[in-house]
């Protein structure tokens, strides 16, 4: 028993210490994130740099993935570590806002050749948090309805016509509330978009608390609705249960809809639609915090992965992603029916018009605390 | 007569076991269907293509899958070594000797199982970094030994209660010391039962998710991190190959226990 | 050397490694609770309250419903396993009862998400056996899940002590109460039960401490408000980035446990003096 202890303990110390070069990547998201890393994006990096290992660790999806991320950084700052553990971290548009006002991130756009490929408003501010020169965007997504042609013959274009139809069809919409990840929480924001008036003023700002008493009415329809909607396991259950033709309609993220789409989880056959005044999108951000341990080997592996050519082959071609570099660039570099494949339900004008920001940081929160004490309880 | 008695008696037996199979191996088959399943989605009531290519993934060299086995599996044996270490004398003073506070000290080894971990996680994880812990296997070994002591302590007090004093007694009549009566008499009967915990630990630290991210990611790397971002993303086909990965060490371990595992202990527990 | 000290001796190195590594950082955290703009004050309790108390009461009630049921079905189970006459049956039963306990909670979380779903595999194959028709499906995916989660998940550890239990006994007891004619229902009740009742309390409360900590089971099946007390505190962090009120339900689930584990404590330091 004694030596199987030694040999356990010799061997864990000859397990754990780092390697020379190891680039340690983190990444809120589903497992596809992993996946691009592991399999498309490390690789690629490794054959472009001899001697280097990317090294990925998932930390979960959706806001509590990026969390996760965020509580990392704050622990190491808080214990005051020279060289942080994390080279690179890819987050949620969210949580880019604190990371930057706590000083955890190295300002590092205009140091790497893709940085001015970048022009999107959403690179520059993160919910009312000017965070400019500290994120490259890894992709956008987009929250969109995603439904089943074979039960809904003519989809509802706009959430007035969302309302109509499934009062016709109860229990056949399916959102996840706000509690079960992002989908649902977009779905809330647009729905207040479109009931409660000025959705310029919710993503641009400045806050002003007198606006909540707005939303009442809209909480209160919502509240109607939802006894007639379905709920659904959070973002994955709402896939899930529409993969099964338990409901017919539901929001998804765009990317994980195609993911689901690819590993055969989905029936080919389930479409998008993005309804009238539009639902919020975010990207995911790479980041480096000021205090990374291999900060040229992140500047040089954001820089690749935010390259016309990674972005084209990775994130458009592979993954279906929208492009987080502005989009001529990697339109260049493809041709027109992948580029088009983007489009297939929803349309560059579409997009453009109802591809809306989330509120900014007060408004989201004061959102959903409205949603939980009207809607919710 | 006697064997239609025999076979109607079968008829509720058979009933009942093959209730309880379902309910067992239902949820089980599931498990086992998306671990081959290619496609899959409704109206199919089984999958429409099965095969191996998510175990190609999974079991690719940057997958880290067998990495992260044999890490898991080393940590897990690690937490019950040390945990038993640490529950064998106070599981033996707690059901022997006359202690003070001895409701209030069992009660303070339940804590870390009862309050709900997540906010505590990062200030765990800011110590660990002040005493340069993260990302070491010692560390993420003293989070989960933290979570299993719960479970080895109080079986190991049941272990220890459950024997007869008279043998120890006999012993020390005879003119052994203390310690040698212990460790002759008392720690060999008592030693299933300290196996039984084994198990419970062994399992709690092997599923352990949470204070492995914290405290060991990305240096040490475990199979439930691995299983995290597929099962709670919904990518049930990596999340079942790698908890069909997690149950050959946890059967395995359960195998060499039972050999070990006495009942007698087991009703002792926690009293 | 005294024997309380000796006692408090052997002790120590246990409560060290869970007073050092989890009550310590825990302290802040409960602090946390009470700080209001830094100062001391109950306004996260109230707002705890004020939104989730529903989510309380639920937690309570789906967790100790879900005790009920695992109490008597490891009942169940460890009574046939110690009175069955069968020893074929005996044999198949102790092989099958115990596969859930090395499932990890969040992948019984996903695969009974597929298989509880309205359409999902359990509903497909009572329809492919003609029990069930179409129109009469049903999801589970609500508290019925939760509960059906846990059961599945904790029958087995209940069981698993709760048979060593029973068959540690004395069996001249059980015999002789079998030849003056007694049922084996009424033996398993009036012989067996109080004798193990002391384990089946204690598996049951480690089981009640778990199933209070699990997040991902009630993430991955309930959809509905209220839901369970960790699922709100995730959610307090992770949207609001509020440690105050996700403290505060976390003391409150503290609470809970440590009452009801201390109800039994004390019932058993009764016994052990």
């Amino acid at each position: 028993m004694k030596t199987l202890a030694y040999s356990l303990i010799a061997l864990g110390l000859t397990t754990s210490p780092l390697m020379a070069e190891e680039l340690t990547v983190m990444t809120a998201g589903d497992q596809n994130m992993v996946d691009y890393i592991n399999d498309y994006l490390g690789p690629l990096f490794e054959k472009q740099n001899p001697g280097v290992k990317v090294r990925a660790v998932g930390t979960g999806p959706g806001d509590a993935g990026s969390q996760k991320i965020l509580e990392r950084f704050d622990a190491q700052a808080g214990a005051n570590v020279p060289t942080w553990d994390t080279d690179v971290a890819v987050v949620h548009e969210k949580f880019v806002g604190p990371m930057v006002e706590k000083h955890y991130l190295e300002k590092y756009r205009d140091k790497i050749e893709s940085g001015k490929l970048v022009t999107r408003e959403n690179a520059k501010m993160a919910l009312g948090t000017n965070v400019d020169g500290y994120v490259m965007p890894m992709f956008n997504s987009q929250t969109a309805l995603a439904y089943n042609p074979a039960l809904v013959a003519t989809p509802p274009k706009s959430y007035e016509e969302l309302v109509a139809w499934a009062k016709e069809h109860p229990k056949q919409f399916g959102y996840n509330g706000i509690k079960g990840g992002a989908s649902g929480v977009s779905f809330v924001m647009g729905w207040i978009y479109a009931f409660a008036g000025d959705g310029d003023k919710l993503q641009q700002g400045p806050f002003d608390a007198a606006e909540a008493e707005k939303w009442t009415p809209a909480f209160a329809k919502l509240k109607e609705f939802t006894t007639n909607a379905t709920l659904t396991p959070g973002n994955a259950g709402t896939l899930d249960l529409l993969s099964r033709g338990e409901i017919a309609i539901g929001p998804v993220w765009v990317d994980m809809f195609y993911s689901w789409k690819a590993t055969g989880k989905l029936p080919p056959d389930m479409k998008l639609v993005l309804p009238a005044p539009g639902m919020p999108g975010q990207p995911m951000h790479y980041t480096i915090p000021e205090k990374a341990a291999h900060k040229d080997l992140a500047e040089k592996f954001v820089n690749l992965a935010t390259s016309p050519e990674v972005q084209a082959k990775g994130i458009v071609e592979r993954f279906n992603w929208y492009p987080g570099i502005d989009a001529q660039h990697v339109q260049a570099k493809l041709d027109k029916a992948t580029w088009d494949k983007l489009f297939t339900d929803i349309g560059p004008a579409d997009l453009a018009k109802n591809g809306k920001a989330f509120p900014i940081a007060p408004y989201n929160k004061a959102i959903l605390e409205a949603y939980e004490r009207q809607v919710g309880n | 007569m006697r064997t239609t008695m025999i076979d109607l008696k079968w008829i509720p037996r058979a009933l009942g076991l093959g209730l309880l199979a379902f309910a067992i191996f239902g949820p089980l088959t599931n498990l086992v269907l998306w671990a081959v399943a290619e496609k899959w989605y409704f109206p199919h009531a089984l999958p429409l293509q099965y095969g191996f290519s998510y175990w190609v993934s999974v079991f690719s060299p940057r997958g880290n899958a067998t990495t992260s086995l044999t890490m898991s599996v080393i940590i897990a044996c690690l937490t019950v070594i040390f945990s038993i270490g640490l529950a064998v004398p106070a599981g033996y003073a707690l059901a022997r000797l006359k202690l003070p506070f001895r409701g209030a000290i069992l009660l303070v080894l339940l804590i870390p199982q009862a309050f709900p971990n997540l906010p505590v996680y990062v200030n765990i994880a800011r110590l660990f970094y002040q005493i340069g812990l993260n990302g070491t296997v010692v560390g993420v070994v003293l989070v989960h030994v933290t979570h299993g002591l719960v479970y080895a302590v109080w079986i190991a007090t049941a272990a220890f209660s459950a024997i007869d004093r008279e043998l120890e007694e006999a012993a020390r009549s005879m003119g052994a010391s203390a310690f040698r009566t212990f460790r002759d008499v008392t720690l060999p009967i008592a030693a299933p039962g300290l196996l039984a915990s084994a198990v419970f630990v062994f399992l709690e630290s092997l599923d352990e998710f949470t204070g492995t991210y914290f405290v060991g990611a990305p240096d040490i790397s475990t199979l439930p991190l691995l299983l995290y971002t597929a099962g709670s993303g919904g990518n049930y086909q990596i999340a079942s190959i790698t908890a069909l990965i997690l149950l050959v060490p946890s059967i395995a371990f359960m195998l060499v226990i039972e050999r070990f595992l006495r009942a007698d202990v087991l009703s002792k527990v926690g009293r | 050397m005294p024997i309380p000290l000796l006692g408090l001796l052997l002790v120590t190195p246990a409560l060290v490694i869970v007073l050092a590594l989890f009550v310590v950082p825990l302290v802040s955290s409960i602090t946390g609770a009470f700080a209001v703009d830094g100062k001391f004050g109950f306004a996260n309790f109230h707002k705890a309250f004020e939104l989730y108390s529903s989510d309380i009461v639920f937690t309570i009630v789906i967790i100790s419903l879900s005790a009920v049921l695992i109490a008597l079905l490891s009942i169940a189970i460890g009574g046939y396993l110690t009175l069955g006459s069968n020893p074929r049956a005996v044999a198949i039963l102790r092989w099958l009862y115990r596969w859930p306990l090395f499932v990890p909670f969040i992948v019984v979380g996903q695969i009974l998400r597929t298989f509880l779903a309205k359409n999902g595999l359990m509903n497909s194959m009572l329809m492919q056996l003609g029990i069930l028709t179409p129109m009469q499906t049903t999801s589970f995916l609500d508290w019925r899940g939760i509960v059906i989660a846990f059961v599945w998940k904790q029958t087995p550890f209940v069981t698993l002590l709760l048979a060593g239990a029973m068959a540690s006994l004395d069996r001249s007891m059980i015999e002789s109460a079998r030849n003056l004619g007694a049922s084996r229902l009424r033996i398993l009740i009036e012989i067996i039960l109080p004798q193990v009742l002391p384990t089946l309390l204690v598996g049951l409360i480690l089981s009640f401490v778990t199933m209070m900590s699990v997040l991902s089971v009630p993430l991955m099946i309930n959809a509905q408000s209220p839901t369970m007390i960790t699922a709100s505190m995730a959610f307090r962090i992770n949207a609001y980035g509020d440690y105050g009120v996700a403290n505060a339900l976390g003391v409150i689930s503290l609470l809970t446990t440590s009452l009801v584990a201390w109800v039994y404590l004390r019932q058993t330091m009764r016994e052990h003096r």
